[in-house]
């Protein structure tokens, strides 16, 4: 690079500031957007995992049908961890009590108990105590932080609640407890509680612990939790068949969840794909954006370079002035990137991590990271740009001296202009527009892409929410009751009792006796079930749905495959995609599996598999088929309908369905309405809107940046066009109509492309999301888009064909 | 012209980087020598010949008009001489230097040694001074020593008698001053050879007149002038006219 070159690059910039400055700001909100979620993605793909393996999570829960006493269980615990390849084990039980609300009557939710002996070392599932001290004295009780609000309740206050098998009594809350390892209580709609087993006694349950929970290693003598689930299944069955001979105990089920994963890591997992696919998808926007922008400019100086080289520059040295010009506009937009990227990082990621309930030990990002975006930042545009760059350093004297900014090719695009042009009727200045667009083709297509890529993500994040809404309505749509009513038990009462007493109440029009029951599959040959059931007894848990005969409240979920039940089907079962994917892969319709309900094993006819829903379990019997397998007949649901399906009536039908029951001895678990089960829903889902709608807005800019940037270029290039346009009497306002008009096609054609992937990628989003949605194409979100870029295009165009318009004849002609 | 010491020291030097760049002439060798150059250019309707079997030489130090009407090929003529375009079939040698054996790049490093071009629309760069475009074309070829180029810059602006618009930029200048400046910027690496296409187009009459008296002195110097042109008057200044009718030199198209 010669020192006079190196002057005329930087006055080129000079002079070209408003574009450079453009095409400088357009690249740094897309670096902004990739390093923004780059890092996010980076913090919480350590944060998450970090703080849930700080809990220390057990490999394994080996449940026991029958509680013993701490002694019994510690010296169980003590031989198991003799065992080879056992590294800890620890004692525990759980139990799920009522809340009493202020001014009497029980909450809608309900409150999780996890119980330790007094004496028990915390090495396994702990968690950090924030106020107060563990563990707390008896009839003291530990809430999770994220419970207070939900059940609203304040610490040193005392609560009274109601275990399965016990009378109301009070605990006094004596701490705050956070646990990663437990979905945040807003989302689950469950308060989180942590007490010894001294104070099972004072909520009237005998003492006693039934689970046994362990780490795996890979190999005896390791200290390592193993990641294989597969080693942890045999360690565990081998520790339960062990057990049961020795101890003569009788093991309910193994439960075993994924290895080194958050309850919500599939949640995270899908944010985080989100979050990659945005940001891959910005680097590519951001890569069109660069060749499209830096093309323009370097088309626009092919005279210079032909003069250039007339007066004897060789190809190298016009390669190195805008290979160096690119890298000033790379480097700029880079260094004003930086900052708001880690910025953006830093009030996004702690806001997800928030909503998985987890706090972040640090919000710095990986350090390679930074130095990917770095090299993505400077490396990208340029690496983007070599094409136009050879290609335009190639530019021989005779092409620049040819050069007058039209392809002098013809082909079908110029063909079809001319054929567009032939069409009677329209305004010219429309044809000859038209006609204009396709004489940079190259850049009209980079434009198109660039326009079209931002279009497809905004309206496919737009119709993923579509879809997840549209799911949320079905749900909806089948849920035709308003009322749950969870008991403490199945078998406690007969259907045709419970629903007497529950169909006098007021405003109730129909109640449905139904039992939805935790279940295990039981691999063929196998003693033991095991299940993917984390410790809060709700993820990874999958459930039978008990329905009775004459149901008016089952609308049948979409059928996949095979066919719903029959009324009185026995033996047969039908399976939801979602519990087929999980723990049944493999099955198909006709296969023969194996249930454990209640702790009895029973065998199922395979009938159908159907799309999932969120209001019942992952697999679906009859009324007849259930109580001819296990033998109960009595339900633990209720399901009531009201006359009116507002909230108010909702909410007090499930207290006086309470009131009724608990007066005639029926030990209620909870009384909500329907609605609690949507914001839960809804709580999941939360995270999942709020990426894709910030993203997308975020796609939507760089977008409109580009296409101005590209306007403006389209426009200074053919400056000497307009002066001839002016000299044969072109009026100002014919040469802004034009530029305008420019736009605005340009605009239309990248929304008629944009059309093509956005069922593709609307798709893929729906397919790797947690939760079932619907595809939809959202039409907000197309006609959101159609009005934002079109009116973008005309006002990108604007300021650009306001400065065509004002060039005399000389001016124009003089230009190089 | 008047020389400082360090520009005879530069000629010197050039002379051994015109020889690198073809082989030394030999004094009865043509500076310019055509042999039956055809030029076609290829079009999507169909192929149309600019040049039929021109054959020209132009010995050193000769001033030579191209002379003939719109599309007669005498800007094809002189892009070929340039080395901005290639003969279809035939053979151009300029200065000693077949131009058909050069890259793009070698041709591109061998004009900025060989020939000094000045066009119609003066085609300075807009975002360098004056004396900056004339300074460029010593920066590309490494001739001049770089504490040497803007004093020659200067002793050629002042030659055009434009010195003191030497540090505005070219839009400044009106379209005399400005072919003044593209031709002090031709003259930057002291080429043998100076090549003008339509270089009073666009100039008033006395400008115009100013201009070819500019040349004719450079000629008088010693130097090889080529002009294509559609001045009447021309033959005042030159030694040859070629006269191109139908892509053919006029007397060729008589026959």
């Amino acid at each position: 690079m010669t020192p006079l070159l190196f002057v005329k690059l930087l006055r080129d910039l000079r002079t070209i500031w408003d574009r450079i400055v453009l095409m400088i700001l357009a690249m740094s909100v897309t670096l902004i957007v990739f390093s923004g979620v780059f890092y996010t993605r980076g913090i919480i793909g350590r944060e998450m995992p970090r703080a849930y393996l700080s809990t220390d999570p057990a490999s394994a829960t080996i449940l026991f049908k029958r509680g013993l006493d701490a002694d019994q269980m510690e010296a169980i615990a003590a031989e198991a961890r003799r065992q080879p390849g056992i590294i800890d084990a620890a004692v525990r039980t759980q139990l799920t009590l009522q809340v009493q609300q202020e001014g009497g009557g029980w909450g809608p939710y309900p409150l999780q108990i996890f119980v330790a002996a007094p004496d028990d070392p915390m090495r396994i599932e702990t968690f950090t105590v924030e106020q107060g001290s563990w563990p707390p004295a008896a009839g003291e009780i530990l809430i999770d932080r994220s419970s207070f609000d939900l059940l609203n309740l304040k610490i040193g206050e005392a609560v009274v609640v109601q275990a399965p098998n016990g009378a109301p009594s009070s605990l006094r809350i004596s701490g705050v407890v956070y646990d990663p390892a437990l979905a945040p209580s807003f989302q689950e709609q469950k308060g989180h509680g942590f007490m010894s087993a001294a104070s099972l006694r004072v909520l009237g349950e005998s003492v006693a612990l039934d689970a046994l929970k362990i780490q795996v290693a890979d190999q005896p003598g390791l200290t390592v939790p193993s990641r294989n689930r597969d080693v942890i299944v045999a360690a565990a069955r081998d520790l339960a068949g062990w057990l049961q001979p020795t101890y003569g105990v009788a093991v309910l089920e193994i439960q075993i969840p994924t290895p080194y994963a958050h309850p919500h890591q599939a949640q995270a997992d899908s944010l985080l794909l989100g979050l990659l696919v945005f940001g891959a998808a910005g680097l590519l926007l951001s890569a069109i954006l660069v060749a499209s922008m830096l093309n323009g400019l370097f088309t626009q100086q092919i005279p210079q370079i032909g003069m250039m080289k007339a007066i004897g520059a060789r190809s190298s040295r016009v390669l190195q002035l805008y290979l160096l010009m690119t890298l000033v506009i790379a480097v700029a937009s880079t260094a004003l990137a930086i900052l708001p990227g880690i910025l953006i990082s830093r009030a996004f990621a702690p806001a997800i991590l928030d909503l998985l309930g987890v706090d972040a030990e640090s919000l710095a990002a990986p350090a390679w990271m930074y130095g990917v975006v770095l090299a993505a930042g400077i490396g990208v545009p340029p690496l983007f740009s070599l094409a136009p760059i050879f290609q335009i350093s190639g530019t021989t004297v005779r092409e620049a001296l040819d050069y007058r900014g039209v392809e002098s090719h013809r082909d079908s695009t110029t063909r079809f202009g001319i054929w567009f042009s032939q069409l009677r009727g329209l305004n010219r200045i429309v044809l000859l527009a038209f006609r204009n667009i396709f004489r940079r083709r190259a850049r009209f297509l980079l434009s198109v892409g660039l326009l079209a890529s931002a279009g497809a993500v905004f309206v496919a994040g737009m119709s993923t929410m579509a879809g997840l809404q549209a799911s949320l309505v079905r749900e909806r749509e089948l849920r035709l009751w308003d009322v749950d009513v969870q008991l403490g038990g199945i078998d406690q009462t007969s259907a045709v009792a419970l629903t007497s007493l529950a169909a006098e109440i007021p405003d109730v029009t129909r109640v449905e006796a139904w039992s939805i029951v935790k279940t295990s599959v039981i691999p063929p040959g196998q003693q033991f079930s095991v299940t993917r059931t984390y410790p809060d007894q709700g993820h990874g848990s999958i459930a039978v749905t008990v329905i009775p005969p004459d149901s008016s409240l089952v609308a049948p979920p979409l059928v996949l495959q095979g066919r719903w039940l029959r009324p009185d089907e026995l033996g047969a079962v039908v399976i939801s995609q979602a519990a087929l994917t999980s723990d049944l892969p493999g099955v198909q319709i006709a296969d023969t599996i194996q249930l454990s309900i209640g702790g009895r094993f029973t065998s199922w006819l395979v009938l159908g598999i159907v799309d999932p829903v969120d209001h019942g379990g992952g697999i679906f019997v009859t009324e007849a088929a259930f109580e001819a397998a296990t033998g109960v007949s009595r339900p633990n649901l209720l399901r009531i309908v009201t006359d009116n399906h507002d909230e108010e009536t909702r909410t007090a039908v499930a207290q006086a369905a309470e009131s009724v029951l608990t007066d005639a001895g029926i030990v209620v678990r909870s009384a909500a309405s329907v609605s609690r089960s949507e914001a839960a829903r809804a709580g999941h889902m939360l995270p999942l809107i709020l990426v894709f709608l910030g993203l997308s807005i975020a796609m939507g800019v760089v977008g409109f940046a580009g296409l101005a940037s590209t306007m403006s270029t389209n426009v200074l290039e053919r400056t000497r066009e307009f002066g001839v346009m002016s000299a044969i009497g072109a009026p100002a306002s014919t040469v802004r109509r034009l530029v305008v008009l420019e736009g605005i096609f340009t605009a239309v054609v990248s929304c008629l492309i944009a059309g093509i992937p956005v069922p593709l990628l609307t798709a893929m989003m729906i397919d790797y999301l947690p939760m079932s949605g619907i595809f939809r194409i959202s039409i907000p979100g197309v006609v959101m888009w159609v009005v934002v870029v079109v009116v973008g295009a005309a006002l990108a165009a604007l300021a650009p064909a306001s400065q065509a318009s004002r060039l005399t004849v000389r001016e124009a002609l003089a230009y190089l | 012209m008047n020389r400082s010491h360090s520009h005879e020291s530069t000629l010197t030097r050039q002379a051994k980087a015109d020889r690198s760049a073809g082989r030394a002439l030999s004094p009865s060798e043509p500076m310019i020598d055509l042999r039956q150059v055809v030029k076609t250019y290829e079009s999507s309707s169909q192929p149309f010949t600019a040049l039929r079997g021109v054959s020209l030489q132009v010995q050193g130090g000769e001033f030579v008009a191209v002379v003939g009407k719109s599309g007669s090929g005498k800007t094809t003529l002189l892009n070929l001489l340039a080395g901005i375009d290639r003969p279809t079939s035939g053979a151009v040698s300029v200065a000693g230097t077949q131009l058909h054996s050069l890259s793009e790049s070698q041709l591109a490093e061998w004009r900025g040694r060989t020939i000094g071009l000045v066009f119609q629309f003066f085609q300075l760069l807009p975002t360098l001074t004056v004396a900056e475009n004339v300074m460029l074309p010593m920066d590309f070829a490494g001739i001049i020593p770089g504490a040497e180029r803007r004093s020659r810059a200067l002793d050629l602006l002042d030659r055009v008698a434009i010195r003191d618009q030497a540090d505005k930029l070219p839009v400044t200048l009106s379209g005399g001053e400005q072919q003044r400046a593209a031709i002090a910027r031709a003259l930057a690496n002291d080429p043998p050879i100076l090549m003008a296409d339509e270089p009073t187009g666009n100039l008033d009459e006395a400008t115009r007149r100013s201009v070819l008296e500019l040349f004719a002195k450079l000629n008088a110097e010693g130097r090889t002038v080529v002009v294509v042109t559609h001045e009447r008057d021309i033959s005042r200044y030159t030694d040859q006219q070629v006269t191109l009718v139908d892509g053919r030199v006029a007397d060729e198209a008589e026959r």
